[in-house]
Formats: C-alpha cells, sequence, structure tokens
C-alpha cells in the first residue's frame, strides 16, 4: 500500500477524532438550554442531537467545507500534492492538538477557531505568506465577531417581543398559544430556506431563490399553524402559562439547533481531511470538487458518536448547573443561535456555534432576561480566538515540518 | 470538559437575598417572643430566644457574605448590583436592629419596662413585626416580576413597598408617644435613657424594612 493511503488512514482517524470531540463539548452548549429549561431530558437531547447532527451534516453541511478548505488557504498550495498532503495532516493533527489541550484545560476554545488557525500555518508552510488570502481571512475574522453580536441582537429582540406580547399579559397561554405560529413558522422558515438554497437536494427541487422564499414561506406559514393545532390538542392544562408552551416549542428549536450545529461543525471535522482525500484519489485538489456526502455522513456519524459517549456526562453537568433558564429564555437562546449559524453556515462563513449560543444567552440576559449572568466570559472568548489562531497556526507550522522530515 | 456555556450561568444574587430574607422572617417571631417575656413581670426564656436571634443573625451575615464576594464586576443582571448591594444593607440593618434590641435589653434585664409604658411598647413591637416579615414575601414577588415583567405583578410589589411605609410611619409615632411619656416621667436618668435608646432602636427596625422597600422600589423602576 502506498504512503498515502497510510496518510488517508491517519487522517480519518483524526478526523473522526475531532468530530467526536465535536460531539463530546459544544454539542452541550447547544443543548444547554433545553436541558436547563427541562424542556426535554439529558436522554432525549443525546438522541436529539445524534440524529439531527448526521442530517444536518450529510444535507446542509456542504457548504462551509469549502471555504475552509479553499476560501482562506488559495489553491496554489495544492500544486506540489506531496507537500499538501503532508500539509493537510499537519492542520488536522494541530487542530487535533489543540482541542484536546482545551478541552483538558477547560478554556473555551472553538473548534472552529482551532481548524481555522491550523489550516492557515499549513499554507504559510506550504506556500509562505502570500498564499493566504488575507482579505478572506479578515472576513472570516470579523464573521466571529459579528455571529455573536447577530445572535445577540436577535435573542433580544425575540426575547423582547415575548415579553411584551406573552408574558406581561394576564392570560399568557392564551397569547402564547395566539403568538405560537409566528415562532414555529420562523423556525420552520430558516430550516426550510437552508435545505433549498445550495444543497444538492434543494438544487434538484428548486430552480430560483425567489421560489424557494415563496415555498419556504407558504410551508412556514402552513407548519406555523399546524404547530399551534398541535400544541392546543397536547396541552390541555392551562396553568403551566406561556413557559408550558414554550416548553413544547423549544423541543422543535432544540431540533433546530441540532441540524445547525451538525451542518455547521461538520465542517471542522472533515475540512482538513476531505483535502486529503482528494490528493489520494486523486492526485490534485481541483477548485470546485464538492465534498463527497459519504465523508460528511462520516463527519456526522463521528459527531453522533461522541454525543453518545461522552455528551451524557457533559449534560448532566449542565442540567444542574443551569437552572436559572426558564422555557422562553431557552427558546429565545436557541432559535438566535441556530438562526445565525445557519445564515452563516449557508453564507460559507466557519463561525463557531458555540459562540453563538453564548450570544444567544448574553442577548437575554442583555434583555434583562436572567437573574444573573456572567458576561466576563465574552472577553475570555476573544482572548482565546486571539490566542488559538496563532498557536494553531504554529503548531500546525512545527508539525509540518516534523512530518515533511520523516515522509 | 470545554464548555464555555456553563461559565456564562452563576448563582443568581436573587437566591441570597431571597435566603437573607427568609432569615430576617425566621427571628421576627424569637423577636416578639423575647418582647413579650420582658414586658412579663416573670420572665425566664428572654435569654434563650436573644441567644436564638444572635444566631440567625449570624446564619444571615454568612448568607450576606456570600452574595457579596459572588458578584463579579463583569455580572450582568436585571437591575444593577449597586441596588443589590444598598438593598442587603438595608435587609440585614433589620436584622441588626432587632438584634440591637435585645441586646440593649440585655444590658439592664433586671430593670423593666414601667407599667403605665408597656401597652404602648407592645403596639410598638407590633408595629415592627410586620415590617420584618413581609421582606421575604417582597422579594419573591420581585423575582416573579422579573420573570414576566407584568404591570400587575409591579403593582403587587409596589403595594407591599406602600404598606412598608405605612407602618414605618406607625412605628414612628408610637416611638414619638413613649418617648413623650419617658420624658415626663418621674425616673431616674439612667432609666429614661434607656427607654428613650429602648424606642428608638425598635423604631430603627422599620426604618430599615422602609429603606429596603425603597431600594426595591428603586429596582423596580422602568
Amino acid at each position: 500500500m502506498p504512503q498515502e493511503y497510510y496518510i488517508l488512514i491517519i487522517g480519518y482517524v483524526f478526523g473522526f477524532y475531532m468530530a467526536w470531540n465535536i460531539g463530546a463539548n459544544d454539542v452541550a452548549n447547544s443543548m444547554a438550554s433545553s436541558v436547563g429549561a427541562k424542556a426535554i431530558t439529558i436522554r432525549q437531547a443525546v438522541f436529539i442531537a445524534g440524529i439531527l447532527n448526521i442530517i444536518g451534516a450529510v444535507f446542509i453541511g456542504s457548504h462551509v467545507t469549502n471555504t475552509i478548505r479553499k476560501g482562506i488557504v488559495s489553491t496554489e498550495v495544492m500544486t506540489d500534492p506531496h507537500l499538501a498532503l503532508i500539509g493537510a495532516l499537519s492542520a488536522l493533527l494541530a487542530a487535533s492538538l489543540w482541542v484536546s489541550f482545551a478541552t483538558w484545560k477547560s478554556l473555551p476554545v472553538s473548534t472552529t477557531h482551532s481548524i481555522v488557525g491550523s489550516m492557515i500555518g499549513f499554507g504559510i508552510m506550504a506556500g509562505g505568506f502570500s498564499v493566504i488570502n488575507w482579505g478572506k481571512l479578515a472576513a472570516v475574522v470579523i464573521s466571529w465577531v459579528i455571529s455573536p453580536v447577530f445572535s445577540i441582537v436577535i435573542s433580544f429582540f425575540i426575547f423582547k417581543i415575548i415579553v411584551k406580547l406573552i408574558l406581561s399579559k394576564e392570560d399568557t397561554f392564551t397569547h402564547a398559544l395566539k403568538l405560537s405560529p409566528f415562532f414555529i413558522g420562523a423556525t420552520f422558515f430558516v430550516v426550510i430556506l437552508s435545505f433549498l438554497f445550495k444543497t444538492p437536494l434543494g438544487k434538484k427541487l428548486i430552480v430560483g431563490p425567489y421560489s424557494a422564499l415563496l415555498v419556504s414561506f407558504n410551508l412556514a406559514i402552513f407548519f406555523g399553524f399546524v404547530g399551534r393545532k398541535a400544541l392546543g390538542w397536547f396541552i390541555k392544562k392551562r396553568e403551566g402559562g406561556a413557559e408550558a408552551i414554550f416548553k413544547r416549542i423549544q423541543v422543535g428549536t432544540a431540533c433546530y439547533v441540532a441540524l445547525a450545529q451538525g451542518a455547521n461543525d461538520v465542517a471542522n471535522a472533515i475540512g482538513p481531511l476531505a483535502v486529503i482525500y482528494f490528493l489520494v484519489k486523486t492526485g490534485s485538489v481541483g477548485g470546485t470538487v464538492p465534498v463527497p456526502i459519504f465523508l460528511l455522513l462520516f463527519g456526522g456519524i463521528g459527531i453522533a458518536c461522541g454525543i453518545g459517549m461522552a455528551g451524557h456526562r457533559v449534560m448532566e453537568t449542565m442540567g444542574k448547573k443551569i437552572t436559572t433558564l426558564s422555557n422562553t429564555r431557552g427558546f429565545c437562546v436557541e432559535f438566535s443561535a441556530a438562526t445565525t449559524v445557519l445564515v452563516a453556515s449557508k453564507m460559507g462563513l466557519p463561525v463557531s456555534t458555540t459562540h453563538a449560543a453564548v450570544g444567544g444567552v448574553l442577548g437575554v440576559g442583555l434583555a434583562r432576561g436572567i437573574e444573573a449572568v456572567n458576561f466576563g466570559i465574552v472577553f475570555k472568548i476573544m482572548l482565546y480566538w486571539v490566542l488559538t489562531v496563532p498557536a494553531a497556526a504554529l503548531t500546525s507550522m512545527v508539525i509540518f515540518k516534523i512530518l515533511q522530515f520523516l515522509l | 470538559m470545554r464548555v464555555p456555556f456553563f461559565k456564562m450561568f452563576m448563582t443568581s444574587p436573587f437566591e441570597g437575598l431571597q435566603e437573607h430574607a427568609e432569615k430576617v422572617m425566621e427571628c421576627a417571631l424569637a423577636f416578639q417572643q423575647a418582647m413579650e417575656c420582658y414586658f412579663e413581670d416573670k420572665c425566664k426564656t428572654f435569654e434563650e430566644f436573644r441567644q436564638e436571634v444572635t444566631q440567625i443573625e449570624s446564619q444571615a451575615d454568612v448568607i450576606k457574605r456570600r452574595i457579596r464576594g459572588h458578584i463579579p464586576k463583569e455580572t450582568m443582571m436585571p437591575i444593577s448590583n449597586f441596588l443589590v448591594f444598598r438593598y442587603l444593607r438595608e435587609q440585614d440593618g433589620v436584622l441588626d436592629a432587632v438584634e440591637d434590641t435585645l441586646d440593649w435589653i440585655s444590658y439592664r434585664s433586671t430593670k423593666k419596662v414601667p407599667p403605665e409604658l408597656k401597652k404602648d411598647f407592645a403596639l410598638l413591637v407590633d408595629s415592627v413585626i410586620d415590617p420584618i416579615e413581609v421582606l421575604s414575601t417582597m422579594v419573591a414577588e420581585a423575582r416573579e416580576y422579573f420573570k414576566t415583567y407584568s404591570e400587575d405583578q409591579r403593582v403587587k410589589v409596589k403595594d407591599i413597598i406602600r404598606k412598608l411605609r405605612q407602618q414605618e410611619h406607625e412605628a414612628d409615632k408610637f416611638e414619638d408617644i413613649i418617648k413623650k411619656k419617658v420624658f415626663n416621667m418621674e425616673a431616674d436618668p439612667v432609666t429614661i435613657f434607656h427607654l428613650v435608646r429602648l424606642a428608638e432602636i425598635i423604631g430603627s427596625i422599620a426604618d430599615h424594612a422602609q429603606n429596603a422597600g425603597d431600594m426595591m422600589r428603586a429596582m423596580l423602576s422602568k
């Protein structure tokens, strides 16, 4: 067996490890509000997150992978397949190393940032500073700032709306039920739109963006009212008020988050792996080759395995720690996080699901919805992403040198 | 574990405020019994109740320190942390005043309240018991308001605050009556000093409760 195949096998192993790590750690960030607000049990969270991460990864996930692969680091580097192969492997190893280190030390490091950093390191080693598309990199960095802000803004306004139109009213149950089609419909709208835009499945079905918008809108309205009927059917007791309604809606938004996360985070695990795969299979990396479905599935399954094996323990801690989140708050957090991530993922920006979820909580906090939130995490996160990118890049460079010497 | 999401969530200071308010309420009963005992001629259990209040006060102190020590600068709350601290100070002031009252009595416990003043002192004590007890209800209702931001709930809390203010006014009146009577009494200066000061300390319980109410009102302001 040629050397390339060994590298491919190592690539699979570490790609799987990255996916596993996302499942074990990052999923807790997105499922936390549902479990904390007691909308779903830990077992349900594990199940929902596992299944929907795979679906999200396979059906919506391909776009971001392309950006990490060829957006920031120009494809010029790939002209020497041997060099590119070593580079992609060292990027994957460096990112894995960083994520493991962060997990061990409980640092708020994002897998997205680790992978972007290590890809940059590999790019610099393989082709010098000139191969880095600095404009693209700047756009990515800006998206890291914008995405939590976007999430904050959405959750802030959604919570304000909920307070104004539901919570402050006398009969919160009736008002929540009356407005439920809006919340359910909005969720469906973004999900359906994501499905229709730029997924292989959606491309087959719909031609233009306008018809996609129209179809999503109509389906969203339809599902909104079906959802309302179902809520009215399921919840007979009115005592729970708005929280009882949102408890059910939150089951839906938990699915929404899991879907968005699968779509977004799978790229972190299989981005470099996809490069290795193409180099080994075709001898070069073309500019427009899409990531094969089975790689996305591979990443999705890796995430699901992480959730299944370690997610339980993390979520248990979470259920105990997050007690101040009620269902209406949890809904805002999840809705804003998932919407941010899906929109960013469709734009091809590698954003962190974790940071979007953190932004969601801060938005509710700013809207005076939570008794106490530690805003300090924002500064820590910012510090760590300033550190993670160069650190992962450096690690990647060192590993590249070592591998170059060995292979 | 690498879950930044956890790090955002912290124990709510409101939980501490509630716990502290419950401690205040707990001491109301002991205080009332201690005072009734003091007004009686053959009182044996006064010291017991005083010890109980002291004990509750030290437990509440632990809660107070815990709250103060766990609101870092970056904490975001529905209200400013300054208000939390001020509120806590006043709520704690209630407890301190209760303890001070019993301590003050203990310095001269053999000398009883003159029979002609007993009724007035009993009225004064009664007027401060309710403000001590109502604080925990006020905190609970305020937390409910911060959950829903409903106007009805806000009115509910504001009613409690208004009642606190009225009760303080009542207590003031009784305090005045007592002081006037004491100064016109034929008694030795030490007795007069002791009684006047006693009335003042009891009255300050209602003052602190009212201040706590005012701080709460500031928290509710839109």
